[in-house]
């Protein structure tokens, strides 16, 4: 009895603490808007910001429509990097002179981060839609081929000696062994990659783009809205937060069998 | 044994065929493909320089300040600068605070919170504020590095030393050791494999949010100089720059990989 008291306290202590923290940061926030309110918006403001700006849409896009289309960019872009990435990773992983020969090439290129890729792809192909989607499919494709390759190697060489008594073929080794067996590793990948992906789109759309949390962020930039700011801010951090969700939820769906570390 | 020694001279043979002679020739076959596709005009020169001009660019850029106002070394020495500044702050500051969150419970309770709001912001989101706030100096991409950075370290170093083995720290526990003596003596040790990937994270992220932030707010800096190379319409700029970028990218990883080795011996006996 004595110990579930204390136990009791204890808990009650530590959600104070959990709390205050939170209060702590709002306050901060507050001290910081009332000390230079012209680079910090309070939350009051912030609020309003947001009001006015779904009543009044920049460009005449409401907020979801700017949201929705930096998520089909990623979605799009991440679809197929797992389409390509997932095959040329199984290559990678099951044959050497794959990856001594496409292997090599990417072990080139990878380190390259992706946003590096601008430039380049303005000049081949300006500023519309497809550079991108491809410069997401870019930064999501290597880690989707790296995290693939490794799910490939660590394959159970019991399991695929189990194959080769059933006198599979090289095909039916990959689909009913292998693909299976590293399915977690690939998954961890999308999960990476749905994460990076977001990240990226925001780079793509900060850099050039009539729509999207990455224009609207840099448009607050150009004209010195900070709430505008925030509350880009706070819509990309919720919606990286979901999508890690998302991942997961489907993770745990499609390989249940896999244990969380 | 004699059967012994020619199959180990066929892995050997395989070995430097796979590992060596393969790769060698698929690079060279690569660059070939890329002069030719140049050369015959199927890539326009505007959107593409022959791998064959780049060395020129190289040497050409080592010394020329034009079109951007600053030589390649003077870039790369800004770009590295900024970079090892923020991420060595991060290191700093991070992997004490992810053990300390994974060891008392209180701390836990108190920062999670803040770091679980803050951590699913991208750095690159940070920018446009702390151009506003800092303006495009030193010291906001300085921030910005150090935002990309700290997260990761952060994390495995939390991560690493939640996984201690229990059985550790309770023999540590039965030899009176004190809650504090166990963190430093068993905890921190068996999480250093965690926080040197932690690390390797980190310097990776670090790398590349510098080019963003260098191609959003600088004057100077890698990610400045391809920023340009487009302006100017450059390709061999960029393409120059992206290899460089890379190199030291591949160069700080590889750096890494041979320090955690050094000071993580004990993982190699699995």
């Amino acid at each position: 009895m004595e110990k579930i008291k204390k136990r009791f306290i204890s808990e009650i202590f530590y959600s104070i603490l959990s709390l205050s923290s939170i209060i702590l940061l709002i306050l901060g926030w507050m001290y910081l808007a009332s000390k230079r309110p012209e680079l910090f918006p309070s939350p009051q403001e912030t609020w309003d910001r947001l009001i006015l700006f779904l009543e009044k849409p920049i460009r005449r896009i409401p907020l979801y429509s700017h949201v929705l289309d930096s998520l089909r960019r990623v979605g799009i872009a991440v679809l197929l990097a797992c389409g390509f990435g997932i095959v040329l990773g199984t290559a990678l992983g099951w044959s050497r002179l794959v990856k001594s020969t496409f292997g090599t090439i990417f072990e080139l290129i990878r380190p390259i981060p992706p946003i590096a890729w601008v430039p380049l792809l303005t000049i081949w192909f300006g500023i519309g839609e497809f550079p991108k989607v491809l410069l997401v499919f870019i930064g999501t494709f290597a880690i989707v081929v790296v995290n693939t390759a490794a799910g490939v190697k660590m394959v159970e060489p019991l399991s695929l000696a189990v194959g080769k008594i059933f006198q599979a073929n090289e095909f039916q080794m990959l689909k009913e062994i292998v693909l299976p067996a590293s399915l977690p590793a690939i998954f961890a990948g999308i999960r990476t990659a749905l994460g990076v992906g977001w990240a990226i789109v925001l780079a793509a759309e900060m850099l050039g783009a009539v729509s999207g949390t990455g224009f609207l962020i840099t448009k607050g930039m150009s004209i010195g809205d900070t709430a505008l700011i925030f509350i880009c801010m706070f819509i990309i951090g919720i919606i990286g937060a979901l999508l890690s969700v998302l991942a997961s939820f489907i993770e745990r769906r499609i390989c249940p069998w896999k244990t969380d570390r | 044994m004699n059967k012994n020694k020619t199959e180990n001279t066929l892995l050997k043979r395989d070995k430097w065929k796979y590992g060596v002679i393969i790769p060698v020739l698929t690079v060279v076959i690569f660059l070939i493909i890329w002069e030719l596709m140049v050369r015959v005009g199927v890539i326009p020169q505007r959107y593409l320089p022959k791998p064959s001009e780049l060395g020129n660019v190289f040497i050409d850029k080592l010394s020329n300040p034009r079109p951007e106002d600053s030589t390649l070394p003077s870039n790369i020495l800004s770009s590295l600068q900024v970079s090892l500044s923020g991420f060595l702050v991060a290191v700093v500051l991070g992997i004490p605070l992810g053990w300390f969150i994974g060891w008392y419970k209180g701390i836990n309770r108190f920062v999670r919170p803040i770091f679980e709001i803050i951590r699913p912001i991208p750095p690159i989101a940070w920018i446009p504020l702390t151009i506003l706030l800092l303006g495009i100096g030193f010291r906001a991409k300085v921030f910005i590095i150090f935002f990309s950075a700290f997260v990761p370290c952060v994390i495995n170093s939390y991560t690493g030393i939640k996984l201690t083995n229990i059985t550790l720290i309770n023999v540590a526990k039965t030899c009176g050791a004190s809650y504090f003596q166990i963190l430093t003596k068993v905890g921190i040790p068996s999480s250093l494999p965690m926080v040197f990937a932690g690390i390797r994270i980190a310097l990776g992220a670090s790398w590349a949010s510098l080019v963003a932030a260098e191609m959003l707010a600088a004057d100077s800096g890698l990610g400045f100089m391809i920023m340009m190379g487009r302006q100017f319409t450059r390709p061999d700029l960029i393409v120059l720059g992206m290899v460089v970028i890379g190199l030291i990218g591949a160069l700080f990883a590889f750096i890494l990989s041979k320090l955690e080795k050094k000071m993580v011996r004990w993982r190699s006996i699995k």
